[in-house]
């Protein structure tokens, strides 16, 4: 009950929201210097689906990440997530809380983000927001995979840059679980992007190629201490568009395709965002504080 | 209560909610400047006026929310009135920059998500918030 009730809420938490804008870059995987606006809250619903290989078993992935712009240089993200696999069961597979720093002021050549997240999930989890390590279990059951506990802390280091109307963004993943013995986990990602259109028109359209973006991300994990490097690992090349849809609202799409046996042939990945702007102000108003 | 004095009431009440709103009493970060070459930059789209429309539009996409529809700055939020003339008096280049930049420690954050082109179309709407007879002088820096 518990389960279907936060999956559900992943599904429709952003369509409860209030109001405001947005302007999303397309990437699910990678991040860039980009932080969220101070005082606006970012509602996303995201997913996973898998396309499998033989042995493994269809599932649907969906997440839900509240992301809050605490300053123009610290954003904090909490996340819930959970899945749902074929001919096994729909489950609860854990939260994570993100903490994102730019240390520098100004736009630089590249831009350096410091990132800091704690997951407390199980072995279960199968969003794949990001890949370290070797590739996840995606062939043994729920009740067995949902029983091991994970509480991991992660880093990355994010570096980004836009050059004229391109954003190219690196992520380097150094991740430690603390449940088990798997030494200090690695990954990457890169991805570039850029909108489709570069100059804004007059009129509301929705159609409009300014409010389209696309460009393509690769991700992957690079083993961990205990070995480090492509064996065993998944790796996925993805295209990334996205479409604003509204002045709050941006729907994001990504068909991945695995480059390696350990890797699902294809992931489809879907995203809604809906921004509440100065959603900061707007409660301390309520609660009669300085905003 | 005759219509018309509910009339003038109403008025005499939106001027002073307006007024409260504003925040003429901006004072501009005086360590918030760009280089001169940066300052220098021309408007690419100074002679495409017609641009100005997706300005607005991106205006108030982006900045109303702290700056206030009339770009006249909100006082709680300690936004820059935009139509006061410390902002106006400013090269298209220094506003493109700071716009580019942000000044994350004024909460201002950076915009460089947007397009060159849609940054700039920005400054060109900035300009027409410039008030015709502009006698509100900011205060002077301390």
């Amino acid at each position: 009950m518990l389960t279907k009730f936060v999956v559900g809420l992943c599904l429709l938490a952003p369509f409860s929201a209030l109001a405001c804008s947005a302007q999303e870059s397309p990437y699910f995987v990678t991040y860039d210097h980009h932080m969220e606006e101070p005082g606006n809250l970012e509602i996303e619903t995201l997913s996973t689906t898998n396309v499998p290989r033989s042995g493994q078993r269809f599932y649907f992935a969906p997440w839900t990440e509240f992301e809050y712009g605490v300053t123009a240089r610290w954003t904090t993200e909490f996340y819930l997530e959970g899945q749902s696999t074929w001919d096994d069961s729909t489950i609860f597979t854990g939260w994570r809380l993100e903490n994102r720093f730019r240390p520098l002021k100004r736009e630089h050549w590249i831009n350096p983000v410091l990132y800091l997240e704690y997951e407390s999930i199980n072995e279960a989890d199968r969003i794949q927001k990001e890949l370290e390590g070797g590739a996840p279990d995606v062939t043994s059951s729920n009740s067995i995979l949902r029983a091991i506990k994970d509480h991991e802390l992660e880093t990355k280091l994010i570096l980004s840059r836009d050059v004229h109307d391109w954003n190219l963004a690196g992520n380097f993943i150094v991740a430690k679980n603390f449940s088990h013995n798997e030494g200090v986990e690695f990954g990457y990602s890169f991805g570039f992007f850029r909108p489709l259109g570069t100059i804004a028109s007059g009129s509301n359209c929705r159609f409009c190629r300014e409010n389209f973006s696309a460009g393509m991300e690769i991700y992957g994990g690079l083993g961990s201490t205990l070995g480090f490097g492509l064996n065993g690992t998944a790796q996925y090349a993805a295209p990334v568009v996205a479409w604003l849809i509204s002045d709050n609202a941006t729907l994001r799409f990504s068909p991945g395709v695995g480059l390696t046996h350990e890797s699902s042939p294809v992931l489809f990945r879907f995203g809604y965002t809906y921004e509440i702007q100065g959603l900061g102000s707007k409660l301390s108003h309520l609660f009669g504080g300085k905003p | 209560m005759s219509r018309l004095r509910i009339v003038k009431f109403t008025v005499v009440l939106s001027l002073l909610a307006a007024a409260a709103a504003q925040n003429p009493s901006y004072r501009p970060d005086p360590d918030w400047r760009p280089s001169d070459d940066a300052a220098g930059k021309a408007n690419p789209l100074a002679h495409r006026p017609q641009a100005v429309a997706g300005g607005k539009k991106l205006f108030l996409r982006n900045c109303a929310e702290c700056h206030n529809k009339d770009g006249s700055g909100i006082l709680k939020k300690h936004s820059a009135d935009l139509q006061l003339a410390a902002v106006q008096e400013q090269s298209d280049g220094a506003l493109f920059w700071k716009i580019t930049n942000g000044n994350p420690d004024r909460g201002m954050p950076s915009f460089s998500k947007l397009p060159e082109l849609e940054r700039w179309q920005l400054v060109l709407f900035l300009r027409t918030l410039k008030l015709p007879s502009d006698t509100r002088d900011p205060v002077p820096e301390r």
